[in-house]
């Protein structure tokens, strides 16, 4: 039995999953819609998954998870490892193009900068809680504009003269190109536009104070954007490579941090089929009043977090609290 | 002479002064208690920050004014009807590039204004070097204003100064200590109202600490040195904290394996100030966080634990 590594990436907008051999290379890598329902979504890649896998020839002895539903479905599948995407990118990439020296990442909520040297990452930036610039401003200008948001680049380039669109905030932007629509600027140049206000609002927010050298890599779901690539590569006057992968590098990283970790669990195909459920409490105990989300297998307590101190801390392993619910 | 009597009665009963503990609090405590115990008064202090007190605060504000703002409303109406007087103090500057955020300037009248029709009375004392009103010049007319004699308003500011100094001696010594261990080092730059406050600077200490990372406060500093220190980034800057602040920097950067910016949605100062920090400081790795009330840790957890992955990677420790 040779060793494997799970690596599961996910997002707000998209599940991840890759099984990787120990010199890095993809057994098997899967991609779905999280639709609102990390868990579920989670079910379905681990299924996928498993119908690509060769189970006799391998095992899968670590298991990490990343993405803003990590804990949750780290939980789950009783992942090894749990960590951030960022970490999680970085590795993911400096493992394909160890000569990188700059990623940039634009996702559904978030974007980030990861600069590298050596391999190594050292430094990096990510947008203040705010989503302006990222993927779901696009596709809610998409859909004011009445066009998909799979078609923005191949129209953006057929612009010559984007339009100047406010971009510091969505809220203004969004007044913005209400006010050029009605001046008549044609669709692709305000889509054109679009583009180059997601590019610079990122290099003057997200990049700011960076030094920005090539070789750079662009990923996240907003790199499929052809129109925001072009916008990239006339604003840093540099190459800008899109991994067809890329949205696969999350997972892949996370692959490799589980293999690397000490923690070894090895990972059973049969959560698939497992009950899980979530509840939420709001602990009584001071004026903070926490909210405490807990996560049950099959009615058994198997992790709880949200709680700001002990007072709220709940024990793995009881079934008290479901008990109280089903006479509820 | 019964009228002498009960005159008498009534002024022996001190009134007892209630003390937020927000905003200038966690700077001037020991300070303000070492004052009005030696004048011989009692205080009472807030509990530390938690939710409903956040909740009143921005209840009573306007949605403009800062999360610290709400914050230091919060306790002061957590103080009603424990104390006979509340110390909101007027602080504009300790002399030229040393002004204090408007804020300072504004809060006693901010505080009457919003609390006019609650019954309750407030405290001030003003501190304006410019306008010629030094600290001494501030808490002996407050002494007085209480109705004690000059001498033992003098006599109270200095012991209280006395005290202050020395509690500052003790804290700047211990964060000292923190910059010679080998763990990482992460220096964190932000107001001590923001930093201390037990529902919204705390919990990122605790985490950074959980993950195995020593969080540094920028803010204690031996003042007088970084206010010197800090002209050399820039000599035009004018608030005295974000001064100190800045200048903590550039002390330590050498020292510390990281920094991290924060501070509060919205603050005036710190947005400007912050951003040149960014600017001026390239060659270590920064973390800009604002916090605002918001319920989710989850972008906070997800920004300290990437940062400081960051900081492992590069010692080649993950």
């Amino acid at each position: 039995m040779k060793e494997a590594y799970l690596g599961i990436d996910i997002g707000s907008i998209s599940t991840k999953g890759v099984i990787i051999d120990k010199d890095n290379q993809i057994l098997a890598s899967e991609y779905i819609w999280t639709e609102g329902d990390p868990m579920g979504a989670a079910g379905k890649l681990i299924s996928a998954l498993e119908k690509q896998f060769d189970k006799e020839t391998y095992q899968i002895v670590a298991t990490g998870t990343t993405g803003s539903a990590r804990k949750l479905v780290g939980a789950m599948v009783g992942a090894t490892i749990v960590k951030n995407e960022i970490t999680a990118h970085a590795v993911g990439t400096t493992t394909l193009y160890p000569e990188v020296r700059t990623i940039l990442e634009i996702g559904g909520q978030d974007s980030k900068i990861i600069l590298v040297e050596h391999g190594i990452a050292v430094d990096y930036a990510m947008n203040t809680l705010c989503a302006a610039g990222t993927g779901a401003f696009l596709s809610s200008q998409a859909r004011r504009l009445g066009v998909e948001v799979e078609d923005f680049g191949r129209i953006a380039l057929t612009s010559k003269h984007p339009t100047q669109l406010a971009a510091r905030c969505t809220v203004f932007a969004e007044s913005d190109l209400v006010h050029k629509i009605q001046m008549g600027h044609t669709k692709e140049d305000i889509i054109a536009g679009l583009c180059r206000s997601v590019v610079s609002n990122y290099i003057n927010n997200v990049g700011k104070g960076k030094k920005i050298l090539s070789p750079v890599v662009f990923q996240g779901g907003v790199s499929k954007n052809i129109g925001v690539v072009e916008a990239f590569r006339k604003a840093l006057g540099c190459d800008i490579i899109v991994d067809e992968n890329g949205h696969l590098m999350g997972a892949l990283g996370i692959a490799i941090l589980a293999g690397k970790a000490n923690a070894r669990r090895t990972f059973d195909f049969s959560v698939e089929d497992m009950a899980f459920r979530t509840r939420e409490i709001n602990c009584g105990r001071c004026p903070n009043n926490c909210e405490i989300i807990c996560i049950y297998r099959d009615d058994m307590l198997i992790d709880s977090w949200g709680n700001r101190c002990d007072k709220g801390a709940l024990k793995a392993g009881i079934r008290t609290g479901v008990r109280t619910m089903a006479k509820n | 002479m019964k009228e002498k009597g009960n005159t008498a009665a009534v002024t022996a009963r001190t009134p007892v002064i209630g003390l937020p503990r927000a905003l200038l609090y966690e700077r001037e405590a020991v300070m303000w208690k070492a004052f009005f115990s030696s004048l011989g008064m009692r205080g009472i202090i807030s509990a530390p920050t938690n939710r409903e007190m956040l909740r009143l605060g921005a209840e009573a504000a306007i949605d403009e004014v800062c999360l610290s703002t709400k914050i230091y409303l919060g306790h002061v109406r957590s103080l009603f009807g424990k104390c006979d007087l509340i110390l909101v103090p007027r602080v504009s500057n300790y002399g030229l590039h040393r002004n204090m955020c408007t804020k300072f300037e504004s809060l006693y009248d901010l505080v009457c204004n919003v609390f006019r029709n609650t019954g309750q009375r407030f405290l001030a004392y003003n501190v304006d070097v410019l306008g010629g009103i030094s600290e001494e010049k501030a808490f002996v007319d407050l002494g007085m204003a209480l109705g004690f004699g000059r001498k033992d308003a003098v006599r109270a500011f200095r012991r209280a100064g006395r005290a202050a100094a020395e509690d500052w001696h003790k804290k700047i010594s211990r964060e000292e200590r923190l910059y010679r261990t080998d763990q990482i080092k992460v220096l964190v730059a932000g107001h001590s109202y923001l930093t201390e406050d037990a529902y919204i600077g705390r919990p990122l200490f605790q985490y950074l600490e959980e993950m195995g990372v020593v969080p540094i406060r920028a803010d204690r500093v031996d003042r007088k040195e970084a206010l010197r220190q800090s002209v050399r980034v820039s000599p035009t800057i004018k608030w005295e904290m974000s001064r100190e602040l800045l200048g903590s920097i550039q002390m330590h950067k050498s020292k510390v394996d990281g920094l991290i910016l924060m501070s509060a949605f919205p603050c005036g100062p710190d947005s400007m100030v912050n951003e040149m920090i960014i600017r001026k400081f390239p060659d270590i790795p920064i973390l800009n966080i604002v916090m605002d009330n918001q319920d989710g840790t989850a972008g906070l957890e997800t920004r300290l634990e990437s940062f400081t992955d960051i900081l492992k990677l590069k010692r080649g420790e993950l």
